[in-house]
């Protein structure tokens, strides 16, 4: 593996790591506070990826500015957070909370079955593809590898952005601090009047949105096709596993651990490729039960 | 005036409150008195909303069990739990302060109750920055009423405060509670333990629990057997 070969595989492991960390940050955070491992996390992202796609190629080729692609995939994640995160967490999740782990893991399968159809029978079973903001930034040339901006510089942008901004929302703002006192004690949050309920809804639909931007952003960089969410759960249950649930930093150096495993493994050893975070999982947990970043019993975010 | 009508609670099919019905004055200091299982810390927890009772609760005339648990901080009801429940990922000034906020206080008026806090029990100001999962289990336990003083303004509730204090923790929470209470005349204060001579002198009525039925304890000359 020629130095060429290696810088290519960073940058390809760094742009994927962005996106997977948009997702499991999602998952974890909505982890750590309501306690519901969410399988329709993934679904939350295929319906940012198409939302963005389908919506994005209509109005292009209705003429409209290409940089309206920018703010047109965070619309997309809020209205997806919002629209479909906050009816399910207020009429599905809201009542489920007091059941046991197995039972809420399946209500959550069962959302995730029901949003694939949803998403068969508004885009069809065709692949969508809307490069629009790929396109928008050009390329850049790094040890004499062509790649795009968005990849290489955009994606992990966004994705460190998001990390600050969440620790900081969390610690500076109420909101966040409630969000945190919550995830410590949710009976001693109640009993200073915090309204749990509320502050569960809101962290669902952060978490969604989330998912849902993770989505839009990876419109832009690969065909949108059935069956994508199923991928991006099970990859970011890989993650969030292996850096212990409810770890806000944690996932984001897993997830580039992870996507930096998977994106060697494409050059060296392409048959390992879809094996590799489930490889790394594997071996972190045999030592570290908890993951890399959990402790046993603190729940934090 | 706090009064509870016929309250039961079962807790895993066991009846932890029998019927319970008693009617408390404004300004009165209660000490609940009863052994380890009797039905104190629920009781307390019942009056928050923190368990699944049938019967009625009353306070200030308002139908506490209709007021999700929540909102009931925000009628004046500050309560500190027997474990403490600080949120140890913040400072002690922030989980004092945080009832408050959560009430949405003005900042004028939430400085004025901290600066009251403060003077009840200056060592809290002392260890303002510390993080909370660092303090020891008593200066937790003076935090945990810090922080039920904040948003308690009518009623305050303790449960088992002295337990596991030091003896000279105890005498200075025992101090700062009468600071309080000659502070604030208009003040209820509800005080749960498990030695009954322990708030003898303190409380103006003491209250007995037994197998989760409650009743008045008698005069303090009466009961020598």
């Amino acid at each position: 593996m020629n130095a060429q070969l290696v810088a290519l595989a960073v940058f390809d492991g760094i742009s994927y790591a962005a996106l997977v960390f948009l997702v499991a940050v999602g998952l974890t955070l909505v982890f750590g506070v309501l306690r519901v491992l969410n399988v329709a996390h993934g679904s939350f992202y295929a319906l940012g990826a198409y939302a963005t796609a389908s919506v994005g190629g209509a109005i292009f080729a209705a003429g409209y500015a290409p940089w309206l692609a920018f703010p047109l995939m965070l619309l997309a994640a809020v209205l997806i957070g919002v629209l479909v995160g906050g009816p399910i967490e207020k009429f599905l999740l809201g009542r489920i909370y007091e059941l046991e782990d197995v039972l809420q893991i399946l209500v959550t399968f069962a959302v995730f079955m029901i949003l694939e159809d949803v998403q068969r029978l508004i885009w069809g079973g065709q692949p969508f593809f809307e490069a629009t903001a790929l396109n928008q930034l050009g390329t850049v040339t790094v040890f004499g590898i062509t790649y795009t901006v968005y990849q290489l510089i955009f994606l992990p942008v966004v994705a460190i952005v998001v990390l600050i901004g969440l620790r900081l929302g969390l610690r500076r703002t109420l909101t966040g601090r409630l969000i945190t006192a919550v995830t410590e004690d949710r009976e001693a949050a109640v009993t200073i009047g915090i309204d749990v309920e509320r502050i569960y809804l809101i962290t669902f639909i952060i978490g969604a949105s989330l998912a849902a931007f993770g989505g839009a952003l990876a419109s832009a960089t690969t065909s949108v096709v059935p069956g994508m969410g199923a991928d991006m759960i099970v990859l970011s249950f890989a993650v969030v596993a292996t850096a212990g649930l409810g770890q806000i930093e944690g996932a984001a150096v897993t997830a580039l651990l992870i996507g930096l495993g998977r994106s060697f493994a494409v050059y060296l050893w392409p048959e390992l490729e879809v094996l590799i975070p489930y490889i790394i999982m594997f071996g972190v947990l045999l030592v570290r039960p908890s993951g890399l970043f959990g402790t046993v019993q603190a729940r934090k975010i | 005036m706090l009064a509870l009508h016929d309250v039961t609670v079962r807790l895993g099919g066991v009846r932890v409150l029998r019927d319970v019905s008693l009617s408390i004055e404004t300004a009165s200091t209660i000490a609940l008195i009863g052994a380890n299982g009797a039905g104190k810390t629920t009781t307390l927890r019942t009056i928050m909303g923190l368990t699944a009772m049938t019967g009625r609760i009353e306070f200030d005339g308002i139908d506490l069990t209709a007021i999700a648990p929540s909102r009931r901080p925000k009628l004046g009801i500050g309560y500190a739990a027997e474990d403490r429940r600080l949120f140890a990922g913040f400072t002690v000034e922030e989980n004092i302060r945080m009832p408050g906020e959560v009430a949405r206080l003005s900042s004028a008026e939430l400085t004025r109750r901290l600066d009251r806090v403060y003077d009840i029990l200056p060592e809290l100001k002392e260890m303002a920055d510390r993080p909370a999962g660092a303090v020891s289990g008593g200066q937790g336990k003076m935090v945990a009423l810090g922080r039920a003083l904040i948003i308690g303004s009518k009623l305050i509730m303790l449960d088992e405060p002295f337990q596991g204090l030091a003896p000279v923790l105890a005498r200075r929470y025992a101090d700062a509670l009468r600071t309080l209470r000659n502070s604030d005349s208009s003040l209820t204060l509800i005080i749960t333990e498990s030695n009954p001579d322990l708030l003898r002198k303190f409380a103006d009525r003491t209250l007995v629990i037994e197998r989760g039925a409650v009743r008045d304890a008698r005069p303090a000359g009466a009961d020598v057997v």
